[in-house]
Order: C-alpha cells, then structure tokens, then sequence
C-alpha cells in the first residue's frame, strides 16, 4: 500500500513537473500570445516558406497553383552562379574589415568613456546617437558628404591629395559603406562593453595593483578575459548584422556602381523582388542562412574556456 | 474535483489552430470583403488626374462606382499589387507601367483575355495592330491595352540657346546633337544631361533581341555606349559621377531647371515641372526638336505606355470594360495634366496645350516647336513585345553604362558584358515552362 502511494505520488510529480500544463500556466501563455502569434506569423510560417520554396520554380505571380518542385536545381544553380560568388565575396569583405574595425573601435571608445572625463554623460549619448537615428537620414547625409565634388569629406581629403569616388566609383563604394557601419555601430559596441567594463572585478585590479602589474598586463590578463562573452557577443550580433545588410545599400547604391556593393542581402533582393525569382531567391536565403549559422558557431567555439569566469 | 492539465502538443495545437482562425480568412480568395464598387489600381496619384478620369466615368455611368487606389510604381509597389491579385484582394482593374512585370503578370493568368471585345469595337481595331503595337498580345490573345502615348523630345532652354546663337533643330543626326551639345557648353552650364538611346533610334522595338538570343552584337549598342563616355570625357554630358552620386537620374528636372545642362532628351510627363514656376521656380523658355536620327532611322525613344488590365477574377467584368473602354475612348483628358497623351489621339491639339502646358503655355513654352514635335509629327513609337529576362537584362545595361560613363570600363569590353549577361537571361527564361 505505502509503495503504490509512493509510485502515484511519483506519477504525480513528473506529470506537474514533466509533460503537463497546470491550467494557471494558461495565463502565463495568454500573456506571450500576442508576441508568440506574431513570431509564428512573422518568422517561423516565412522562414519555414523559404526552406520549402527553395526547392521550387515559383515566381509569385504565378500564385500557389503555379509552384513547380525541381528538387536541388537551385542548389546546383547557386553553385555555378558568379554572381552568388561574387556577392558572397563582397559580403565576406564586408564582414572581415567592418566587424572588427567596429568591435576594436567600440572597445577603446568603451574604455575611454570608462574613465571620470568631463561631460561623459552626454558624450556617451552622442556617441549612441548614430544606433538609434533613422537609416534614411544617416544615408542621405552620408550622400553628401561623400559627394566626390561638393562633399566635406574629400574637401579635407584634398589636402592631402586624394579624392576617392566613393559611391561614384566601383573601388570605392564598398569602403564607404564599410565607414558608415563602423560609424554607425562603434557607439553601440561601446555601449556595451561600457557596462561589461562596469561589472569587471575590481578586487582583481586591487591585486593587480598591489602586485605593481603594469596597465598593459592587466588589461590582457584581467579586463580582456572578462570581456571575452561581451566580445563575443557583439562578434556574433555584428557579423549576422552585416551579413544581412541591406538598408542603406538599397538607399545609397542599389548595389552599383556596377555590381561593387551587391551583396548577398540585396543579391537576394534583386534575384526575388526584381526577377521574380522566388524559388532562387529562397535557395540563396537556405545557403545563406546555413553559412551565417556555420560562422556563428564557429566564432562561439573560439571563446570555449578562455573567459575569465570559465 | 479533478482539475484538467493540457499537454503542450494540445497547447501548441490550439495556437497555432487560433492563429489559422484569425490569419485563414484574411487570405480568403473567394467573395468576402468584395465590395461593390469597381476597384480600380493605378500608379498615377489621383489629383494628377485619374480622380478627375473617375469621376467623368461616374457621370456618364450613374449604374457604376469607382474606388481609384494608388500604388507607388516601384519594385515594392509593384510587389504589392501582385501580391493582392494573387491573394484575391477586390481588384478589378489595374495600370502596368514596366514590361518585365507585364510579360509575368499577363503570362501568369493575372490578365483577362480582352481580344473578344476589342476585336468587336470598331473604335479600338488599333490595338490589334501588330506593327506599331499599342496593345500587348500574349499567345494571340489582347491582355493589356495602352492609355498613353509617350514620345521623346529633346528640349532646349532657351534663354541658354539664345546666348549661344544655336538653331533651333527641325531634324538632326546624333552628330550634329553632339555637335550642338559641344556649342551650348559653357563654364556654368554642360551642353547635355545625357544622350538619347542611339541604339534603339537605329533597331526600334524588341531591339535587345535577335532570334533565341540577344542582339548586343549590334555595333549601335557599342556606339551609343562609346559616344556618351565621349561626352562625358570632353565636358559635353553631364558628368556620371555627379548623376550617381547625386541620384540625378530621379531627378533630372531640378539640374535642368537650374540650368545645370541645358539640352535634355526626355518625354512629356516631365513638363510639368516646366509650367509651375511657383514649384519649380525658373525664368526660361523651353523649345522642343525631335530626337536626332541615328544613320537614317528615326524610331522614337519613347513609347505606348500604362497599359490597363482587366483582373479575369472580377466579377464586375462587363462594369470593369465598360471603364476601361471609357478611359481609352473618351476619358483619358484629365491625363494630360500628367503629361499622359491618350493613346488613341482622341483629343485636340487645344486639349493637348492647355492639358499638358498648364494655364500660361506662352510663358513657359514655344509653342510653335511643340505643336511641329509633338502635335503635326507622327513619330514612330517603339513598343517592345518581346521581354523575356526583361528585368535581368534591363539591369545588366544599366550596370555595364555606369562602369563605362564612370571610365572605369571600356565600351568594347561592357558591351560585351552585357550581351553575356542578357545571353544567360534569355537562355534560362527561355528553359522556364
């Protein structure tokens, strides 16, 4: 008798603890319902579409009825494409310069706003401002001081006898847009490494003090490391960022002059909403989206056991 | 009392049926939510004259109502209204402004087959014309039906024109543009914006095509490339690096009107930034000549355009032809004010004046030079037909001129670029079912 109520209970508890939903968990789910239905809708119905419509021939025009299955074509397609390869390549260029430059920038920024200078309230707000102002604004005024003939910056360039084209000119139109995601990303890295730096143990610094390291020895042995996860973090969240940068290539260049600054976003772009392409575009949606995923890990194995509190 | 538990299957199970419940419907293709006014898509912003188009339509037709919405005619806009006639949103009569998404929307069962009922109206037997088409046939079937006509001139400022003592053209090559062109430069002011398309004033319509294959072997293409960089290189044309970094090509009208270049080949829906001086503030005249010859031929750059199409789900079709027949017949005036000549010619050449020249023509305009370009002259419009990989092509063109009006590539070497891309579009449009 006792050993069946012990097995009941038992049976009990995994079921509460287990498979089962109490009904007040129903609140709890009314409560996320609104942002669960729009995640289904928004994200999950779409990103299931494009995994499905990447083995297909569909246009779009030719509604439900027109979606013709061709199994990996797409997939081979893609493979002899240049000019997939060609976007991957910008993208990869794009990714290696802008991402760093931006996290290397954002921690010495971050670091310099550590320190007690005058006004650094306000100067951490301006250095903030480029991550939440309007892309249209930032690329329009970007347009005209890139302006090779009229714009402030070759103005001052011109001292020292240089005059890029910048958006004007297939070798320069990459690098500007890598300048304005650094510009544009360098005040929310420091943003953050700010309140990481914030959290760093002081008592390790104290020690280190005692011990007369040097300014050097204990950024590398004690602020890096436990910067590391916060590193890592913006490493990971600039690189998708950037592999899906589109706004202000749409807005500036549209990909030109030529094809310099297509892509793999508005490569896609052009394949789906300018050819119709559907099926195709999907296809460059999976690989891409397999290849960001690939990178992703990667970058979060590399930091494996190397942070201060692992 | 046993209190039920739920699994998360059932959970999961009974959002996503909730959200089937409330997304389902908003997808219905059947009847729900059809209204009963005829709905009608266009690009052309109501006050610039549809609403005016509507309204004569609902006089004359008391038995019929008009909802006119307007779309942005860009990719997104254009998305969306593919979008809705796919999704069955009440549509029953739409504008299609660009070829690549005419040849999909017609070659996709989106276009009403119309041929019947043109063929039986003695007033629309022109658009069955095949030579100078206005209409586009699809597998021998009318699907969509031009409301404009929209040829290209080159306009003159004329104060500028004056300064320089430069005659005015009647007829002219592509030489003695660019002869011109060199003749009207000076310190503040570049002869042209552009030079107008030598390569379809000399092969006409459906001119990117050559059988099964595209036709950029033509040397026109190469001459048409090689000259603008000419120009752009000896100061002539407006140079390429302020067009792109600038997007002037949207706005060419602000240079103009700011004397920034002076000749400038373009087509009746940009005088309407030439009428307003309030708006567009400036204190010219302009003079019209016909676009240049190119080795003896003379097609016109421009077009029959805004095709109107009939949704074949309507269920309002004989309300929804009676107003599309109503549009290219008689209700296309109000139009003019957009610069939108009505492809049927059915108006006078006053209509014409005061339509497209606004309430002081004499001020702004010679009218001597329009009523000889665009009133007494038949110019042969190029309307193309054929337009598979319309839009790969379109943009292969557009890159390689860029990368050779920049310097940056050889005529030569992006022409042939070109051809290798559209070559590759034909081919795999052409593989499609």
């Amino acid at each position: 008798m006792a050993t069946a109520t012990v097995v009941a209970a038992g049976t009990k508890a995994r079921t509460e603890q287990g498979s089962g939903i109490r009904p007040s968990g129903w609140i709890g789910f009314l409560f996320i319902a609104p942002n669960l239905l729009g995640v289904i809708a928004f994200t999950l119905i779409p990103l299931i579409s494009v995994v499905v419509l990447a083995f297909t021939d569909w246009n779009l025009v030719s509604g439900l009825g027109g979606i013709t299955f061709n199994g990996i074509d797409n997939f081979v397609a893609i493979a002899r494409d240049p000019g997939f390869w060609h976007a991957i390549g910008l993208t990869l260029v794009y990714v290696v310069v802008s991402v760093p430059l931006t996290v290397v920038l954002g921690l010495a920024l971050g670091i310099a706003l550590n320190r007690p200078l005058p006004g650094r309230a306000v100067l951490r707000a301006i250095f903030f401002l480029p991550y939440i102002v309007n892309v249209v604004a930032i690329g329009m005024t970007w347009l005209m001081l890139m302006n090779p003939k009229a714009g402030l910056v070759n103005q001052v360039l011109d001292a020292f006898g240089v005059q890029p084209g910048w958006f004007a000119s297939s070798h320069w139109a990459l690098p500007a847009l890598i300048v304005m995601a650094v510009w544009g990303g360098v005040g929310y890295c420091s943003l953050i490494y700010l309140s990481a730096l914030q959290d760093a143990p002081r008592q390790l610094y104290e020690a280190a003090d005692i011990d007369g390291a040097s300014a050097w020895s204990k950024f590398r042995v004690i602020t890096w490391p436990s910067l590391l996860p916060t590193t890592i973090f913006l490493l990971v969240t600039l690189i998708i960022g950037a592999s899906q940068g589109f706004g202000l290539i749409a807005l500036i260049t549209a990909g030109g002059p030529g094809d310099a600054t297509t892509t793999i976003s508005y490569y896609m772009y052009q394949t789906g909403f300018q050819f119709y392409r559907f099926g195709y575009a999907s296809a460059i949606g999976l690989v891409t989206f397999v290849g960001v995923l690939v990178l992703t890990l990667l970058t979060w194995r590399a930091q494996r056991g190397r942070a201060l509190n692992d | 009392m046993r209190r039920k538990r739920f699994s998360r299957r059932e959970v999961l199970a009974g959002v996503g049926a909730g959200l089937a419940a409330a997304v389902v419907p908003g997808c219905s293709g059947g009847d729900g939510g059809r209204s009963g006014a005829l709905q009608v898509w266009g690009g052309v912003p109501a006050a610039s004259g549809p609403a005016d188009v509507v309204k004569a339509f609902q006089e004359k037709f008391p038995q019929y109502k008009v909802n006119y919405t307007r779309f942005v005619n860009d990719d997104r806009g254009n998305l969306k209204l593919d979008t809705a006639l796919q999704g069955g949103v009440d549509i029953d009569v739409y504008f299609t402004y660009s070829q690549g998404a005419m040849a999909l929307r017609a070659g996709s069962g989106l276009a009403a087959d119309l041929t019947d009922r043109v063929k039986a109206d003695p007033d629309l037997q022109v658009f069955l014309d095949t030579e100078q088409p206005r209409s586009y046939i699809d597998n021998g079937k009318v699907k969509a039906l031009a409301t404009a006509r929209e040829p290209f001139f080159v306009l003159f400022n004329e104060k500028l024109r004056q300064q320089a003592g430069v005659e005015l053209p009647q007829s002219w090559t592509i030489d003695e543009f660019r002869a011109t062109a060199k003749r009207l430069t000076t310190d503040k002011t570049v002869g042209t914006y552009t030079l107008p398309d030598v390569a379809r004033i000399a092969l006409g319509p459906n001119y990117w095509y050559d059988g099964n294959r595209s036709n950029f072997g033509d040397p026109h293409f190469e001459q048409g490339f090689r000259l603008g960089r000419e120009m752009i290189a000896e100061g002539t044309a407006f140079p390429w690096t302020e067009v792109l970094s600038r997007h002037l090509d949207a706005y060419q009208q602000n240079s103009f009107l700011g004397e920034e270049f002076h000749l400038w080949s373009t087509a009746p829906f940009n005088l309407r930034y030439l009428y307003d001086a309030k708006k567009y503030p400036h204190d010219f005249k302009v003079a019209f000549a016909p676009s240049p010859t190119v080795d003896g031929q003379n097609w016109n750059g421009g077009s029959f355009s805004n095709f109107i199409m009939v949704n074949p789900k309507s269920p309002k079709f004989e309300a929804a032809w009676a107003f599309v027949k109503f549009w290219l017949t008689e209700g296309a005036t109000p139009m003019l004010k957009g610069g939108k000549m009505p492809a049927l010619g059915n108006v006078t050449d006053e209509q014409i004046v005061s339509g497209m020249l606004g309430k002081e023509p004499e001020k702004y305009f010679d009218l001597e030079s329009f009523r000889r370009v665009v009133l007494t002259s038949d110019p042969k419009l190029a309307t193309d037909t054929r337009l598979t990989g319309f839009p790969e092509i379109s943009l292969a063109v557009k890159q390689q001129r860029d990368l050779c009006w920049l310097g940056e590539k050889d005529p030569g070497v992006a022409i042939r670029e070109v051809r290798r891309l559209a070559d590759a579009a034909i081919a795999r449009n052409e593989r499609r079912p």
